[in-house]
């Protein structure tokens, strides 16, 4: 048999260059070539950057500008080209002659609009230099570290996140960066960001093999609409996933069963469940909707990994605690008893109106010691295997000093803590404060429940539990 | 291609997974043969075409006289006609009462190869889509992870035994499926009994 395995391909250049060529670069506003150059200027790229651009003057936005890539006799890591689509072979020809490590084709109009012989040109230019390509039709990447963002979206309009753990993929261009824009708002750091567009070359196989052994990636986030090497994909993910978790949100899948299928089997299992069944196996963190990739990856690279089920909720007040306690069965946990010695020791702490039973209802006026004591108990109960603590800031006890008691019991990462806070200005405040002390925080019980289901799912699959 | 019956039913001896006792008949007495005064047999009408065999009322159940059988053979040959399904053979096989029906399946995804299918079985299979899928070849956790998936676990697999039954079984069947040349395949039902199984209607597609 012959082997079609793809060999490994080398991402560094692409995702964290020394020297960068903007094929296409622009002086004029409007034009993508700008806002890529003006974009690596905003964010203060260290490396070497040179314009490239046919009807180049001398300089182009205060660089040395070059009439070819050819002309740069410099190393050059990465290409980003943003030509027209019809001279983009010639363009990609002299990439590779000037031996670019690697390239970013943002260039649209190839295999997604029907013209599959333009991008079957550029592949075959692409594996004659051994040129990685990522693209075409794509965002590009952006790399948190190096500063290294190929994006042509404005700084001005998308926020750029901090550095951090999570990793994220993108196939589509929009979804990549309207969800880049919502991380930038949350508590957790961004390490890459990849908009990969039509995976002509490089696919979600090369990137999941790259990010899976990525040391900066902690928590992988991918958005797809299909993939291209099932085989290998499923291959990779045995320890890929086993790594480090990878959530993961396909779009597209309603159910499209074969309907003249000559078997029950056939006409169940259409490729959606084909999808899911492939998720479930090889310890994927299945998200549906994009609120749970934000609300998985959050968890995921904050908190500790745990296979028990049994998740201690405390909070200040009652209708959401049993809201909570709706949430928690919904989605396959449950709400543990405390050990004797900790109903013993939170009796006498708390005052007669608390009643000393999970969940624990500390009362509307608890203010940061009840809340740090409470924590304490659980904490140290063998009953509990997780916390969501429920803190409403509209409360008379609930200021700062209850979100600090939660970020600094948090931070001894005890056991998975996740907390609750409904809320409108004066909450989001104290959420942003909790969220920058590494608490990730959820506006309903159960979108938190549903984040510590998925932490414990993945934890099982990866100590082999059934 | 439908593999025919008798070679589905060698496929599945291979692999150690049971099936009914079966027998072509290709006339009443055929069958009365058969059916040798012990319990009750069913009649149904296999062919390339017919899935929903009890809808289209190409089965016959509770079959344990004579002249049931006699009659039953009839009204499946008229069926057969009136409904134009060429090349039909008819099957007689020992009834089995009082089961819990599962359907174990297989499949060919277009990008992950071949899937192994575990189900709620019999009529209901496409009513209540209670199934598990996974890739093949699958792993001991993965057939029991099938089992915890499906709504109906309890109800097939009340005790630890069951389970176990079922597990081996689906182990079996994936790796049936998995080395054979095959495109589709229905075991359905597959009877969980008096703490055994057995297949019933086997369907493989080369």
């Amino acid at each position: 048999m012959v082997n079609n395995k793809k060999p490994h391909i080398d991402l560094s250049p692409i995702m964290s260059p020394k020297s960068v060529a903007v094929v296409g670069a622009s002086a004029k506003p409007g034009k993508v070539g700008n806002a890529i150059m003006q974009n690596y200027i905003d964010v203060g790229f260290q490396g070497k950057l040179y314009p490239i651009n046919v009807n180049a003057a001398d300089k182009i936005m205060g660089f040395k500008a070059y009439k070819s890539i050819l002309d740069v006799k410099e190393p050059i890591d990465l290409a980003v080209i943003s030509v027209p689509a019809e001279i983009v072979p010639k363009v990609l020809e002299e990439c590779g002659k000037a031996k670019a490590r690697g390239v970013v084709l943002v260039t649209s109009g190839f295999a997604e609009v029907g013209r599959i012989d333009l991008q079957d040109r550029i592949v075959a230019i692409s594996k004659k230099y051994r040129m990685p390509l990522m693209g075409p039709n794509c965002l590009g990447v952006m790399d948190t570290r190096s500063r290294n963002d190929t994006l042509f979206l404005p700084t001005s309009k998308i926020d750029r996140p901090k550095i951090g753990g999570v990793s994220f993929v993108s196939q589509s261009g929009s979804v990549g960066s309207s969800l880049l824009d919502l991380i930038s708002g949350e508590g957790f750091g961004l390490a890459k960001f990849i908009s990969y567009g039509n995976a002509a070359v490089i696919d979600e196989v090369d990137l999941l093999d790259y990010l899976a052994h990525d040391k900066e990636t902690k928590v992988i986030v991918y958005y797809i609409e299909g993939v291209k090497r099932g085989k290998e994909f499923v291959e990779l993910a045995k320890t890929a996933t086993k790594l480090k978790p990878v959530v993961i949100l396909k779009g597209g899948m309603t159910p499209s069963g074969a309907s003249a299928a000559h078997s029950h089997t056939a006409s169940l299992a259409g490729s959606s469940q084909a999808y899911e069944a492939v998720f479930k196996q090889f310890g994927f963190v299945e998200a549906h909707t994009l609120e749970d990739l934000l609300y998985f990856a959050k968890i995921f690279d904050t908190q500790p990994l745990t296979p028990g089920n049994r998740v201690a909720i405390l909070t200040n007040g009652g209708g959401h605690g049993v809201l909570a306690t709706d949430a928690l069965y919904n989605n396959g946990l449950v709400s543990p008893q405390l050990n004797k010695e900790n109903q013993k020791a939170l009796r006498k702490i708390m005052p007669s109106i608390v009643n000393i039973r999970l969940p624990l209802d500390i009362g509307g006026d608890a203010g940061s010691d009840r809340f740090s004591a409470a924590l304490d108990a659980l904490s140290r109960d063998e009953n509990v295997d997780a916390i969501m603590a429920i803190t409403l800031f509209q409360t008379p006890g609930a200021d700062e000093s209850v979100a600090n008691a939660i970020v600094e019991h948090a931070a001894k990462k005890l056991k998975p803590l996740v907390a609750v806070s409904t809320g409108s200005t004066y909450t989001r405040s104290h959420v942003s404060l909790m969220e920058e002390g590494g608490v990730p925080v959820y506006d309903s019980p159960d979108a938190a429940a549903k984040a510590l289901a998925a932490l414990i799912s993945y934890t099982r699959y990866k100590q082999g539990m059934p | 291609m439908l593999v025919d019956y008798y070679t589905a039913r060698k496929t599945l001896q291979k692999y150690k997974i049971k099936s009914v006792e079966s027998r072509y008949v290709s006339s009443a007495d055929d069958a009365i043969e058969f059916w040798n005064q012990k319990g009750m047999i069913v009649m149904k009408a296999l062919s390339d075409k017919a899935l929903h065999k009890s809808k289209s009322g190409l089965v016959e159940l509770y079959l344990a006289r004579d002249k049931q059988i006699k009659e039953a053979y009839s009204r499946l040959t008229r069926k057969a006609k009136s409904l134009k399904i060429k090349g039909y053979k008819i099957i007689a096989q020992r009834m089995i009462n009082n089961g819990k029906e599962i359907i174990i399946g297989g499949n060919i995804d277009q990008q992950f190869g071949k899937m192994i299918l575990l189900g709620l079985g019999g009529v209901y299979v496409e009513t209540f889509k209670d199934f598990a899928l996974r890739v093949c070849p699958i792993t001991r956790r993965d057939a029991l992870s099938m089992l915890n998936q499906l709504k109906s676990r309890s109800v097939i697999a009340p005790d630890k035994k069951s389970e176990s039954m079922i597990v081996d079984l689906l182990l079996k069947a994936s790796k049936m499926f998995s080395s054979n040349n095959m495109s589709e395949m229905d075991l359905n039902p597959i009877i969980l009994h008096d703490g055994t199984y057995d297949a019933v209607d086997l369907r493989m597609l080369r």
